[in-house]
């Protein structure tokens, strides 16, 4: 369980990252974060980059913080310090939950939430979080940064909208005033989830006024329950609404049955967790108001 | 009911007060592996060491067409690249004790084909572990698949695909034993319960790997070896055959293991590539399976079962007889037979009655990875069979789960008690561990609130189970299956040899395994210190290599502390009758006329004419002409002790004798709440009364319950090396194998019972593999019970979410009945 030989170069600016990226196009180049998805693959050998591009050292990506309602994540942002941030827990709460079902706490003082992003496994939390959150992704490559919408980026299992000679160097979580819930099934304690969802809820007037609803696990990237969301919105908050949107939410998903749970047992579990996270949403907004 | 004579029982002891036996005290082995200087395999760094690295088959079945190595020789830094067919030219077959050997050759590396994923092919040596990866991706081999046979009960079809051609069929051993009248008793019986189970392979999972250095010595012909695997240590001789090398040039050092629970047990693959690549070289080898390796090759996966069994018990309760029939899944070899079943033999009835049992065994050969041991030794999967089943009769018969098996118990004026297949139980008092269990456990209340919460739409489940944890095996478990045994060996030894100095200082020589997590120089610290009064952290121990040791088995069906301690006693025993007469020739005294008391002897009620352990030693040292001519200098003597309580089987099999005798006992009381939305199980509180007799150090004895109820608990819920229907192992790391960490693991609430062996010094009896032996029963007891509201009953484990979902829709689905 060792790598194959790789070249290594650990740049100290974002534009000397992409210009390394660019210079070893044919040599398989990769960018190393915290390094807990791409350094196991690669003791495994399923991954086999010929040039690392270690983003350690490149300052400015360790930012944290909040341009007015908006809160921006740099690529260098270890998840245990999202975690712990009171700018985290005051703009984007559901990150700060999702993030405490991420791995085991030294995984996290490791990795990075925007590697995570980057990563996009299907099964993992935090491309779910941003994508229920309507993050934007901020890509720089040659020609400067572009912004990509999260409905954009996550184009299948560990493929994303990102070019090979781009960098995500940010993320940024616009503001959701309303309610927030993070609920997951797991076999073991911060193994992978089955099932994750990332629910966000507003109310007014007694009734539900927005609504945004994503899934991990249930496909080849996460997958916005819009169905969910749509038998939410104009209903008022109670048990006949949130069984409206668990029915809509999971009809029209067909994901595919692995070794820890069979399709049908992942709808099951989908139904559960969708269930507990409208609740949770929920109960957060009327506490809320 | 069928009346077995008692016969054979040796001569029951009377145990004394106890100053050191007992006492809870901080392990001996602690403060070396706190400070990181245990000395693992990865930390034992020799001059000039180079690195193996084991090319895996990606196929469960195939043949080998050709294996081109070219490349990887090329390569700088490579030493040396060995396929399986030079191997086999270097090495003969490993060591297995299973049937007809030659009908399923078992090799360090596959010849001619591959008959599972992960069985290795080519081993490279090279500067580094890094480059010896490298090389195994230049290795080209031609594979010709063949179709994978991977279910235990089709791989006996007729036209299953072959896993040896050489045997005929995937059968590898079929026998039906009877003990005891089996159809009178089903004949009477008011109701006749039947079961299907299946219980699924898992392993135990070390933290260290196996792992061996090998360093061979042209100019000698020695092979000095380093490992961590190391046990049957009288069967080293073995290993060294295999080897090509005299077994008194071959010695092996131990190296503690960073966890066994059984996976390592004579595990000698590892070193034998080890070896045979040192000899080629010519410089000391390392071979550290990665984790890869350990999972998919390293010969050690738990039973795999297939049951079909029937309990005959009548109206009240009374539970008569058992017709197990069972298949069990060896994989693609079966280096230690059947013995898995001995063990289920030895305690096939459990704590209870049972006058009769039918047993027939069927070992299925497949395309997975061979079983090895795995901490029960299969003997826990016959725990769960037959608490399984005396749950279901307790429900068929609406009785309390309780009351039945209180009803069903051998009783304390019983012992010592011959159950139906001859094996003996020393001792026991189950009903005092089941007392104390409900009290611990809560019973009463769990049950309430059971009932409050079953209200309110929650499924809450209480496993009460009462089991066996047989000790001490003898060797005649491995051959009593055959009537023609290749070889009927009887001696399953343990030695320790005892150094007292010029000083008075005690130095324990041991000579099996080093540290498996069962803390033999905690155990001999403490008997030493019991013997001569002393502390027990002043006692020395150390390890002797196997070159030249006196005989010894090592760890395995928790035998250690048992042979250990009568190890001690008897090389203690001599010690003393030495200085006896040592002292009596200082003291100028009739030997009859001295008492041990406090570390020396002195003359029988007069205090003040005493001579100290370190008085005599000093003179048995250096001052020989104190002495008679007779008394030779110094102060040491070994003890080789055999098993204490071991007879023949009858030349018919209807009785295997004793060979497992000294008999724990323990009840265990989990309590459960089963999401039945997504099938999660939740364990709420955790119970565990055990009885291994004399307590020899409560704290570490505690610490082995935790951790096997731990595995237990993985066993129950989250841990399978699953192969698919291609034989694709799906679960080759700790990503897809899942494993119980402290968040899924419950505080245990533990106490004991003591009821000593009349057998054993001190009254010790084994309790290694206590909480492994209880948990996978007691949690499926758990969980049916949760479940049965909803018709749900559970027969295969683990009981993933999946199996409980599946369950649980087809209850609903279920016409109301
Ligand atoms: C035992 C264990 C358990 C885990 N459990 C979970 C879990 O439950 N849930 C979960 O979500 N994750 C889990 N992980 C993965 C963990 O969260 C990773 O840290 C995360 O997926 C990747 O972040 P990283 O910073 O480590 O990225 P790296 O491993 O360094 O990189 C991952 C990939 O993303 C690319 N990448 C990283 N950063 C950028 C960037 N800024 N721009 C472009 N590409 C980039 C890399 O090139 C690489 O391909 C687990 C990991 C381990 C070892």
């Amino acid at each position: 369980m060792k790598p194959p030989p790789f070249r290594y170069s650990a740049p100290t600016t974002v534009s000397d990252a992409v210009a390394l990226l660019v210079e070893h196009a044919d040599d398989d180049p990769r960018v190393l974060a915290g390094g807990q998805s791409l350094v196991p693959l690669m003791n495994f050998r399923l991954a086999q980059p010929g040039h690392l591009i270690d983003l350690r050292r490149v300052t400015g990506l360790d930012t944290l913080r909040l341009e007015d309602d908006v809160l921006v994540i740099g690529a260098m942002v270890r998840q245990s310090t999202a975690e712990r941030s009171p700018d985290v827990a005051l703009a984007a709460p559901l990150l700060a939950e999702a993030l405490g079902h991420v791995a085991h706490p030294p995984i996290r003082h490791s990795g990075t939430v925007v590697g995570s992003i980057a990563h996009a496994d299907p099964a993992a939390e935090l491309p779910a979080v941003a994508l229920a959150a309507d993050a934007e992704m901020v890509a720089t490559g040659p020609g400067g940064a572009r912004r990509i919408p999260a409905a954009e980026f996550f184009l299948g299992p560990f493929t994303t909208a990102l070019e090979p000679d781009e960098i995500l160097t940010e993320v940024r979580f616009p503001p959701f005033p309303g309610g927030h819930a993070f609920v997951e099934f797991a076999r073991t304690h911060g193994n992978f989830a089955i099932v994750g969802v990332a629910a966000l809820v507003a109310l007014a007037g007694g009734e539900v006024t927005r609504a945004a609803v994503a899934v991990s696990g249930m496909g080849p990237t996460p997958l916005r329950l819009t169905a969910a969301e749509e038998a939410l919105v104009g209903r008022a908050p109670g048990a006949a609404a949130i069984e409206a949107a668990v029915d809509a939410g999971t009809a029209g998903l067909a994901p595919a049955g692995d070794l820890h749970a069979g399709a049908e047992t992942r709808i099951d579990i989908a139904r559960a967790c969708l269930r507990r996270g409208i609740e949770g949403a929920l109960a957060r907004a009327l506490d809320r108001r | 009911m069928t009346i077995i004579e008692r016969r054979d029982v040796p001569p029951a002891r009377t145990h004394g007060p106890r100053r050191w036996v007992g006492q809870s005290i901080r392990r001996v082995e602690d403060p070396k592996f706190l400070r990181g200087r245990g000395g693992y395999i990865a930390d034992l760094v020799r001059p000039g060491m180079l690195h193996a690295a084991v090319l895996r088959s990606p196929y469960p079945h195939a043949r080998i067409v050709s294996i081109d190595t070219t490349a990887a020789e090329a390569m700088p830094g490579v030493y040396a690249v060995v396929t399986g067919a030079q191997a086999a030219e270097l090495t003969d077959p490993l060591p297995d004790f299973g049937p007809d050997p030659a009908k399923h050759t078992w090799r360090c590396l596959a010849v001619d084909k591959v008959r599972y994923v992960g069985e290795g092919v080519v081993v490279v040596v090279a500067d580094d572990r890094y480059l010896a990866e490298d090389a195994l991706a230049l290795i080209e081999v031609e594979y010709d698949p063949l179709p994978a046979v991977v279910d235990p009960v089709r791989a006996l079809d007729a036209g299953a695909p072959l896993v040896h051609e050489a045997l005929g069929a995937n059968l590898a051993y079929d026998r039906t034993f009877d003990f005891g009248d089996v159809d009178a008793d089903f004949a009477e019986a008011d109701l006749v319960v039947r079961d299907r189970l299946r219980w699924h392979r898992s392993g135990g999972q070390p933290l260290e790997t196996v792992g061996a250095i090998a360093d061979f010595d042209p100019s000698t012909g020695q092979l000095t070896a380093h490992t961590n695997s190391l046990s049957f240590t009288s069967y080293l001789f073995m290993a060294a055959a295999t080897l090509r090398i005299p077994a008194n040039k071959l010695d092996i050092r131990q190296v503690p293991a960073g966890g066994s629970f059984g996976s390592k047990l004579f595990v000698t693959k590892p070193l034998v590539i080890a070896g045979m690549c040192s000899r080629i070289v010519g410089r000391p080898v390392v071979f550290l399976e990665d984790r890869v390796d350990n999972i998919s090759n390293c010969d050690h996966h738990g039973s795999d079962r297939v049951y079909d069994v029937e309990l005959a018990v009548m109206r009240d309760g009374t539970l008569r007889g058992l017709r197990i029939d069972t298949i069990d899944d060896y994989g693609a070899y079966i280096q230690f037979g059947v013995g898995h079943h001995g063990n289920a033999l030895a305690q096939v009835t459990g704590p209870y009655t049972i006058g009769s049992v039918r047993y027939r065994v069927r070992a299925a050969l497949t395309n997975k990875n061979q079983q090895g041991a795995y901490r029960g030794f299969g003997s826990e999967v016959n725990n769960w069979m037959l608490e399984q089943m005396v749950d279901k009769a307790a429900r068929e018969l609406r009785m309390d789960p309780v009351e039945i098996r209180r009803r069903n118990f051998i009783q304390p004026a019983q012992f010592p008690y011959f159950i139906p297949t001859g094996n003996a139980y020393d001792s026991g008092d189950y009903e005092a561990v089941l007392e104390r269990a409900l009290e611990l456990g809560e019973y009463d209340r769990w049950r309430a609130e059971q009932a409050r919460a079953r209200e309110e739409g929650r499924y809450l489940g209480i496993g009460l189970i009462t089991a066996q944890e047989r000790s001490v095996f003898s060797a005649t478990e491995f051959w009593f299956w055959f009537d023609e045994p290749g070889a009927p060996v009887t001696s399953m030894p343990e030695s320790v040899t005892l150094n007292v100095d010029a000083t008075g200082g005690i130095t324990a020589t041991l000579y099996s395994c080093a540290f498996w997590g069962n803390s033999p120089e905690t155990m001999v610290a403490q008997l030493v210190a019991e013997e001569f009064d002393c502390e027990p952290h002043d006692v020395s121990i150390v390890y002797h290599g196997s070159q030249g040791g006196l005989p010894a088995t090592g760890p395995g069906g928790s035998r250690t502390t048992v042979m250990l301690a009568g190890a001690v006693e008897g090389a203690s025993a001599k010690i003393k009758a030495k200085a006896r007469r040592a002292a009596s020739e200082l003291l100028e005294v009739d030997p009859d006329d001295l008492e041990w008391t406090e570390g020396g002897f002195q003359v029988r009620g007069v205090p003040d004419r005493r001579k100290s352990l370190g008085d005599i030693a000093i003179a048995l040292h250096l001052f020989k002409h104190t002495f008679p001519e007779d008394i030779e200098s110094g102060l040491e003597e070994s003890k080789v002790f055999d098993h204490p309580w071991t007879t023949m089987p009858s030349a018919d099999r209807s009785d295997l004798g004793v060979f497992y005798p000294f008999m724990g006992h323990a009840c265990h009381v989990p309590v459960v709440e089963v999401d039945v939305a997504t099938g999660e199980v939740r364990i709420l509180a955790y119970a565990a009364v055990h009885d291994c007799g004399t307590l020899v150090n409560p704290r570490s004895l505690a610490g082995h319950i935790v951790g096997g109820t731990a595995q237990g608990i993985g066993t129950a819920l989250y841990e399978e090396f699953v192969y698919d229907d291609h034989g694709q192992l799906v679960t080759s790391s700790f990503l897809d194998y899942t494993i119980p960490s402290a968040m899924e693991v419950p505080e245990l609430r533990i106490d004991h019972v003591e009821t000593p062996s009349p057998y054993t010094p001190h009254g010790i009896k084994g309790g290694g593999e206590g909480g492994r032996m209880m948990a996978p029963a007691a949690l499926n007891v758990a969980v049916n019970d949760a479940l049965a509201p909803l018709g749900v009953r559970v027969t295969e484990l683990p009981m993933t979410p999946d199996r409980l979902r599946a369950a649980i829709r087809a209850a609903e689905g279920a016409p109301p009945g």
